[in-house]
């Protein structure tokens, strides 16, 4: 016990000295599921904003020249880890603002009972619940990735424009798969379609031929798809390729992922078409990817933009802000309401000399313009996507 | 790092430490005293969590309730729909012996946890249910964090002295029988079946109402929170390393897991910066190491249980 | 629905995912058999069993089957080193401390997985196998492989335990400890015999399951619980139960789906434990009360 002890406290004994020089910095969080259930999707998020990070630092730094420094924190898709980690970034890191968690739960979790409490600004990335609006949040709480019901309302209009009259759907049966579905479905069978399908699956399971057949047994040759594309969204996306349950597959945003393309070839999935969020009017989503490919991410990757989005949009506030923790909120609905000078993903320097000016900005982000709503939420805009060589390409804008 | 951000974080840690200590206590009145595997945890937690926020929150269409009762009603609801769901499960299961019990239990959390995360009129499935009230969730952020404190610490006191009282009772005596000779209770004529139910629902009581004070920490419960290894595993690690069979030694055990598995987080993250994610890797890979060196040097826990109370660990108990 | 379908999309395929629990389930009732306890880390061990492999044939250019058997040796050997690193100690102390520190084990190895193969989804052979049809039913040549694997394996296990004099001593070791110390078999040398077999079939279920689905690291974690109601509903203690139980869970949870909620797949394999349990309280064939 003694020898435990003694360990222990020389270990955090440790933890502390090495953990105190950095209080120059200017210290964001960055939440998000390292560990847990959504493991495979979490580094992309975290490299894409600490890309943010890392152009705001290239560019000059923030406030007076100040490094911008992102504390990753662990928040396991788990309430119980999210308040851990966001009481950590608050309370011992000290952080202005908060990228994440990533989870709806951890999301609705760590800021009830810790954000929302402390003031501290959250921006999720990827918290799709629709409770997250519902907060009581003194506006703090606001989020880059757009709300399910508008995309799945979008996707239905768009696949009856198609001609797609009939259909099968698949979600995972989570925040995110089931919020989908169901704005789908209403909007779908609203305008006339038929839904011959409609089930649920929990993730992570090996097998789903059986979920699969019984999706077929409605007669649809048309599969839609709400899951994530590295998660069992894969999975499922084999099994009715190889056994020919579908003609057609129709994903999600989760679905436009580079695995599918990796495992299963290009050359399989050229039925395959998938919605995800892109920015209007503007290069920004291109400047975005060739600044991720260079450091050797992968700009695909689910919510990889709306994770980036966040970072430089929280990093904009805390210029506009000057650095007070209290004002990032109200900054961050001035950085990006839709008027003033437009702000291109990672145009830092420019950002940071108009801010200098007293100029109003605009960003407009590589997931869309994010022009925050009152509840903190964005609308969305979309395109649909289908593979093109060993990537993605536009097919058409969808409303 | 400034002292005061790191007494606000001593403080969100004994909170949740005095949370999961009701989990533990629970666990111990079943495993330490009585020698019943339960691996369902997260299944009476998850039960008393909801319970309470069915009860408490607001009115909401599309599912159950929510009846706007008060909180404390909330609470003794979560120990009573726990006790409820534990009574049928007991007296299906308890006939199970040890591994047995132990796969039975962890199937039915798994099924309520289904139950939870599919059903939309019952506990609105996937996103879970939000606004339930918090008591003193008003105040500032310093002050709401330290009422609750005192309010939970407060609970597990309450709770605490009531399992030391009941332990120390001839009950407690009794179950001690059952647990390491349960022919000898029997042919003393002791209700074995009945005495190990009894205790199988006061400790799934006490689990339910450590789901409830945590739906109430956070003002929101969601299917995420009730994970077989946050919930269940992890409730098991504390219990065994502090000491099963004391009860100190079972809210010292859930003190030690939460410093180890937080603390861990602080040690990883002075990895340079490039391996910020991997050194989430690292940080379970740290946790499970600790656990093995606690194991290693105190294989008893860390306040075993007192001399005289147990015979001579014989090689079929477990 | 006609016979066929039923045959092509539930039946094998739960009899596919069926041999890989049954894998797994055969490794789980060897440890509780001879050691006594459940041993949590076992998903987790199939896991790094399936990315070795992988290791294998991303290296060594190799195809999957030939890599199966260098995984084998490799996770049987990580097994033994497990054992004598952080069980040995434990064994004369209530096994409920071992189930603990196989716990803290899953965590390291899931750790070690995710530090060295990265946590994407991965496969062994990029693109789609499409079945092949024989007289009506579709199977892949992998899914064939993967039964004929298991049902190898497992025959040649039970040669091994009925047959060998190590096999015997195993047995012994199980059905009566203190009767087998005292007639001369080598405790120890038991113990590293029971980490290598589990180990291999370990490995063996992670490849098979990497093979016929995907790669991940909690690929492993997310099957132990259908393994664990497969020994448990099989009979503890026996290899043939273990394989049945593996074959009925697997059968039941894709069966599940033509009359529950597909959402409720996952239950299946509890809510017939339970039942079984019920009715029969030492599993299918009479298992060990332990």
């Amino acid at each position: 016990m003694n020898k435990f002890r003694t360990a222990l406290a020389a270990t955090l004994l440790g933890a502390t000295a090495m953990a105190a020089p950095a209080q120059a910095d200017v210290k964001i969080g960055l939440l998000g599921g390292v560990s847990g259930p959504i493991a495979a999707m979490a580094p992309a998020m975290i490299d894409s904003a600490r890309l943010a990070v890392q152009q705001v630092n290239d560019n000059g730094g923030i406030l007076d020249g100040e490094q911008l420094v992102a504390v990753v924190g662990d928040s396991a898709c788990n309430p119980q880890n999210g308040t851990d980690a966001a009481t950590k970034a608050v309370n011992i890191e000290n952080v202005i603002g908060i990228v994440g968690p990533h989870c709806s739960g951890a999301v609705l979790a760590a800021t009830n009972s810790v954000t929302i409490p402390a003031g501290v600004t959250v921006i999720t990335p990827s918290g799709t619940s629709p409770e997250i609006s519902g907060l009581n949040d003194n506006d703090t709480v606001f989020r880059t990735v757009p709300s399910d019901d508008f995309q799945g309302r979008a996707l239905a209009r768009t696949l009856l424009l198609r001609g797609t009259a009939k259909v099968a759907v698949a979600y995972l049966n989570n925040d995110y798969g089931k919020g989908l579905a169901e704005a789908f479905r209403s909007e779908f069978e609203g305008n006339g379609g038929e839904i011959a399908g409609f089930a649920a699956h929990e993730g992570e399971k090996a097998s789903y031929r059986s979920n699969l057949a019984e999706l077929a047994s409605g007669g649809a040759d048309t599969l839609v798809i709400f899951d994530y594309g590295d998660g069992s969204g894969l999975t499922m996306l084999r099994q009715a390729l190889e056994n020919g349950f579908f003609e057609n597959f129709v994903g999600g945003d989760g679905m436009k992922s580079d695995a599918p393309i990796k495992e299963l070839g290009a050359e399989n999935l050229t039925t395959f078409l998938s919605s995800a969020p892109v920015g209007e009017k503007s290069d920004s989503l291109e400047m975005f990817s060739k600044a991720f490919a260079d450091v050797g991410g992968d700009p695909s990757a689910i919510f990889a933009t709306t994770s980036y989005d966040a970072a430089f949009m929280l990093a904009l506030a805390i210029e506009k802000a000057g650095g007070d923790k209290a004002k990032v909120s109200a900054a961050l609905r001035e950085i990006s309401n839709g008027e003033g000078e437009p702000i291109r993903a990672g145009e830092w320097a420019k950002a940071k000399e108009l801010i200098a000016a007293g100029t109003a900005i605009d960003y407009k982000g590589a997931a869309g313009d994010h022009n925050f709503d009152d509840k903190g939420d964005v609308p969305g805009t979309y395109a649909l996507f289908k593979v093109s060589g060993d990537g993605f390409e536009v097919v058409s804008e969808i409303q | 790092m400034e002292w005061i951000g790191l007494a606000n974080y001593a403080v969100f840690m004994a909170i949740f430490i005095c949370i999961y200590a009701l989990l533990s206590l629970g666990l111990n009145i079943q495993w330490g005293f009585t020698g019943l595997f339960n691996a369902g945890i997260a299944g009476f937690f998850a039960v008393g969590a909801y319970t309470s926020a069915i009860l408490t929150s607001p009115a909401v269409e599309g599912r159950l309730g929510g009846f706007d009762l008060p909180v404390p009603v909330g609470w003794i609801g979560a120990m009573l729909a726990a006790a409820l769901i534990a009574w049928p499960i007991g007296k299906i299961c308890l006939r199970f012996r040890s591994d047995y019990l132990a796969i039975a239990t962890i199937g039915v959390a798994e099924i309520i946890r289904l139950v939870i995360k599919s059903e939309d009129w019952l506990t609105n499935s996937a996103r879970g249910i939000t606004d339930i009230p918090r008591p003193f969730g008003d105040l500032p952020y310093v002050y709401s964090q330290l009422a609750y404190l005192a309010i939970v610490a407060g609970v597990l006191l309450v709770a605490y002295l009531m399992v030391e009282r009941q332990i120390a009772a001839p009950w407690g005596r009794m179950m001690r029988a059952i647990r390491d000779n349960e022919d000898a209770a029997r042919a003393m004529g002791k209700d074995v079946p009945f005495r190990r139910l009894e205790a199988f629902i006061f400790g799934s009581a006490l689990m339910g109402l450590g789901g409830a004070l945590f739906a109430h920490f956070n003002r929101t419960i969601t299917p995420e929170a009730i994970d077989p290894m946050i919930a269940t595993f992890l409730v098991w690690i504390m219990l065994i390393l502090g000491g099963s069979g004391n009860n100190r030694g079972a809210i010292l055990g859930v003190a030690v897991v939460w410093i180890i598995w937080s603390m861990s987080e602080i040690v990883t993250d002075q990895l340079p910066h490039e391996y910020a994610v991997k050194a989430k890797y690292m940080r379970v890979f740290l946790i499970g190491l600790m656990l093995q060196l606690v194991l290693r040097f105190r294989p008893e826990g860390l306040l075993p249980e007192p001399q005289g109370t147990r015979e001579e660990v014989s090689e079929k108990s477990k | 629905m006609d016979a066929l379908e039923i045959i092509n999309f539930y039946l094998v395929p739960g009899i596919v995912i069926g041999s890989i629990y049954a894998l797994g389930a055969v490794g789980i009732t060897l440890v509780f058999a001879i050691l006594r306890y459940a041993h949590l880390a076992h998903g987790d061990l199939a896991t790094l069993g399936a990315f070795l492999a992988l290791g294998a044939v991303t290296l060594g250019g190799v195809s999957p089957y030939v890599a199966l058997p260098v995984a084998m040796v490799l996770t049987a050997a990580a097994a033994v080193m497990i054992d004598k690193a952080f069980y040995a100690y434990l064994r004369e102390r209530p096994k409920i401390v071992t189930v603990m520190a196989s716990l803290g084990v899953a965590l390291m190895v899931r750790a070690v997985v995710q530090v060295v193969w990265g946590v994407d989804s991965e496969t062994y052979t990029r693109g789609i196998v499409r079945p092949d049809v024989w007289f009506g039913i579709r199977i892949r040549d992998r899914e064939l492989i993967t039964i004929l694997a298991m049902i190898g394996l497992v025959l040649a296990l039970h040669v091994f335990l009925q047959q060998s004099k190590w096999g015997k001593a195993m047995r012994a070791m199980s059905d009566n400890p203190d009767l087998a110390l005292l007639s001369g078999v080598d405790n120890k040398k038991v113990v590293m015999l029971t980490w290598i077999i589990v180990g291999g079939l370990c490995a063996a279920a992670g490849v098979f399951l990497g093979l016929n689905y995907e790669l991940k690291a909690m690929m492993g974690w997310t099957m132990l619980l259908p393994m664990f109601a497969a020994a448990i509903l099989g009979g503890v203690g026996r290899v043939e139960g273990a394989v049945l139980g593996g074959l009925i869970v697997g059968i039941a949870e894709e069966m599940s789906t033509l009359f529950l909620p597909t959402e409720y797949k996952a239950a299946t394999a509890f809510a017939i434990l339970l039942l079984m349990l019920l009715v029969r309280p030492t599993g299918l064939l009479k298992g060990k009360v332990l």
